[in-house]
């Protein structure tokens, strides 16, 4: 189980903002993960990402509303694709419960590199202290 | 869990944060003789250093100017008066970010991919009957509005829809205030953008914008370089300031290339300019006042203008939304009345401050409000609008502003050297620049070097205080996919056709947009229609990065 593990990182809105996805590849990256960054994606586009890389974890940079990422977890389940996913951006406290209802971590604003990059380690499966 | 630790504290290294090392305290030693001069010259006066205007916030108060919108065309319009029935003396419309910011309408399959999104940042304006619903009952001829177009090239469209609507009713362009922002900063740096224009082309219309405001609409600001988006992307103060002035010079080097404007009017088309300021109170306020000297040095050196009426900056602030935290969200309320107070101290022609929700949701109402009483408070409760300038002479203020000033030109000329402005968006050299900030600040955040009360140091697992953000906007998406298919139904199919081709060939050719733009409005041209004008004429912008 020492392969490196991959993670797609993909944004669910036409937004580019790329400060948050950005500063999270770069700790991942230093963290021994290898990251695909897919940028301004569809539902569609993010499924096949994760089929084609075969990550071991899918990072969801959500600006404001969340149908559409919680339409990206369903797509990738039905997809038969069973690995985590974890999720950051401005997602409000009500919108946050219902994306951990659908079993998806969430890193808002403020969560520290230190504590996401330690939740891609238990999520692929590596014993968090590094 | 990080609470107060007195070694740490005794450890702590003090410094701007730009990084610039701060002293214990400052002595007449510390303002350099070059400075001195500058401080020498009253507000009002060139290098207006100390102001803009000799009387400052005594002739007239800061602009209270807030984005807003969402949602229908009518969520937006009813906010907007909302904030204007509660004070604001300005408005700013917000138009829906997936459909503006790439000239998309909403049947474009991108946009019909994340249809939940569409309204969520702004109200969705494929026309101008939609703007018209958007500032309907809003007096435009006596109230100072921003149009939108925030993105470059979907700020030909939106200033055409307004000032569309604004000769529908009778009102003379030539008497119409206003401005949009039409500028880089955003969707090149701050959130890069695929589907737009690239960089070359976005220079040709901004001042095809300018020139056309010259002619028509005098009284009009046709662009506003946006520091804030490259500062809230990671710039530090004086990156912003030397990628502000370095992109000023593009427009300027433009104009004269052309030979079409005189200089004079272009450095007063330029002359607004939009400034973050964030938590370090002494460093933004240092910061505005460099701003103010070193356009006016720019424009003395390189311009050759000496006509003090054009020299004068005139400043929009809006806080910083990166410095507004989740956790414990009221925190916020401090967070933006300090901000504020660094652009009022500064001296800031208008300001916006950011909503205590800013990192939950856009503003609910209660939190626009609040953003709106913040600025009340500050000028009628604290007596700042009483003295020009309060800050001049302080040793520590007048040190740092002159250090912003030389650390400002030196990143203006790594700039230059790089090949300017729009090179170094093509290139992606600012991106680095502001990434490299962006994890240093992160870096500091976990190591214990940087404190952001209630996020990493006194944090509370149960927050005593909850707020729930902006709930969403309903039905937004159905309504413009509705009033698209009424546009297409009830408009001159023919008149369309006619204004579409005057558009691609003005894109083509070498006129003046804008003629052609306001005709393509006036005809009912969509949103889509003319982004696909662009897309063909002009394709799109290479990315430096993925976005």
């Amino acid at each position: 189980m020492n392969q490196q593990r991959r993670i797609l990182l993909a944004k669910t809105g036409l937004d580019g903002h790329w400060r948050g996805p950005s500063v999270v590849a770069k700790a991942l990256r230093d963290g021994g993960f290898e990251v695909i960054m897919i940028g301004m994606t569809t539902v569609d586009e993010i499924v096949q990402a994760a089929l084609d890389e075969d990550v071991d974890l899918v990072g969801l940079s959500i600006g404001g509303h969340i149908e559409v990422a919680e339409r990206a977890v369903l797509a990738l389940r039905e997809a038969g694709i069973d690995r985590p996913v974890f999720a950051g951006g401005v997602v409000p406290p009500w919108a946050r419960k219902r994306l951990e209802a659908q079993g998806v971590e969430v890193y808002p604003p403020g969560s520290q590199l230190p504590d996401i990059v330690a939740a891609a380690r238990r999520l692929t499966g590596l014993s968090v202290a590094q | 869990m990080r609470q107060f630790d007195q070694q740490r504290w005794l450890r702590k290294k003090w410094e701007t944060l730009s990084e610039i090392p701060l002293r214990a305290h400052y002595g007449p030693e510390d303002i350099p003789a070059e400075h001195l001069a500058r401080l020498g010259s009253p507000p009002g006066q060139g290098p207006f250093l100390r102001g803009a205007y000799p009387q400052g916030f005594r002739s007239k108060p800061w602009r209270i100017f807030q984005l807003s919108g969402f949602g229908k065309p009518e969520d937006e319009n009813e906010r907007i008066k909302f904030l204007l029935a509660h004070g604001e003396t300005g408005f700013l419309m917000e138009h829906d970010r997936n459909t503006a910011d790439h000239l998309f309408n909403v049947d474009h399959p991108e946009v019909q991919a994340r249809s939940e999104d569409v309204g969520l940042t702004g109200a969705v304006m494929q026309s101008v009957r939609d703007i018209a619903i958007c500032l309907d009952g809003i007096p435009i001829e006596s109230t100072y509005g921003h149009a939108g177009g925030a993105v470059v090239q979907h700020a030909p469209f939106a200033l055409a829809g307004y000032w569309t609507v604004a000769k529908r009713r009778g009102l003379d362009l030539a008497r119409l205030a206003g401005t949009g922002q039409s500028d880089y900063f955003l969707t090149y740096l701050g959130c890069v953008t695929k589907q737009q224009v690239p960089t070359r082309a976005g220079l040709r219309l901004n001042v095809d914008i300018m020139e056309f405001c010259n002619r028509h609409l005098p009284r009009w600001v046709p662009i506003s370089i946006a520091g804030y988006n490259g500062a809230d992307t990671g710039l530090n103060a004086y990156q912003e300031l030397g990628s502000v002035f370095a992109n000023a010079v593009e427009y300027l080097d433009e104009v004269k290339r052309r030979g079409s404007m005189d200089m004079e009017a272009a450095a007063k088309a330029v002359g607004g300019m939009n400034f973050r300021c964030c938590m370090d109170i002494f460093e933004e306020a240092s910061k505005l006042r460099a701003a103010r000297a070193m356009w006016h040095q720019l424009l003395e050196e390189r311009y050759g203008i000496h006509n003090e009426k054009v020299m004068n900056l005139r400043i929009h602030v809006v806080t910083a939304g990166s410095s507004m935290a989740y956790q414990q969200p009221l925190n916020n309320i401090a967070r933006g009345t300090l901000m504020g107070l660094a652009a009022v101290l500064g001296g800031a022609q208008s300001l916006g401050v950011s909503g205590y929700d800013e990192a939950l949701s856009v503003p609910s109402e209660h939190a626009h409000q609040m953003s709106v009483r913040i600025q009340q408070i500050l000028q009628n409760e604290t007596n700042v609008c009483g003295v020009v300038d309060p800050l001049g002479g302080s040793y520590y203020v007048e040190s740092l502003t002159a250090d912003l000033i030389s650390k400002g030109w030196e990143f203006f000329e790594e700039i230059q050297k790089r090949g300017g402005f729009l090179e170094c968006l093509d290139s992606g050299w600012l991106h680095a620049k502001a990434h490299e900030n962006q994890n240093a600040d992160m870096d500091a955040q976990a190591s214990g070097e940087r404190t952001i009360v209630g996020v990493t140091d006194f944090v509370e697992d149960h927050a005593p205080f909850e707020v729930d953000g902006f709930m969403g906007v309903g039905d937004a998406y159905e309504v413009a996919c509705d009033r698209l298919q009424e546009l297409r139904r009830t408009r001159d199919g023919k008149a369309v056709g006619v204004a579409l081709k005057q558009v691609n060939a003005a894109c083509r050719g070498e006129e003046n947009v804008m003629p052609a733009m306001m005709a393509a409005l006036e005809a009912d041209v969509s949103l889509g229609e003319i982004g696909d004008v662009f897309r063909e004429v002009f394709g799109d912008w290479d990315t430096p990065i993925t976005a």
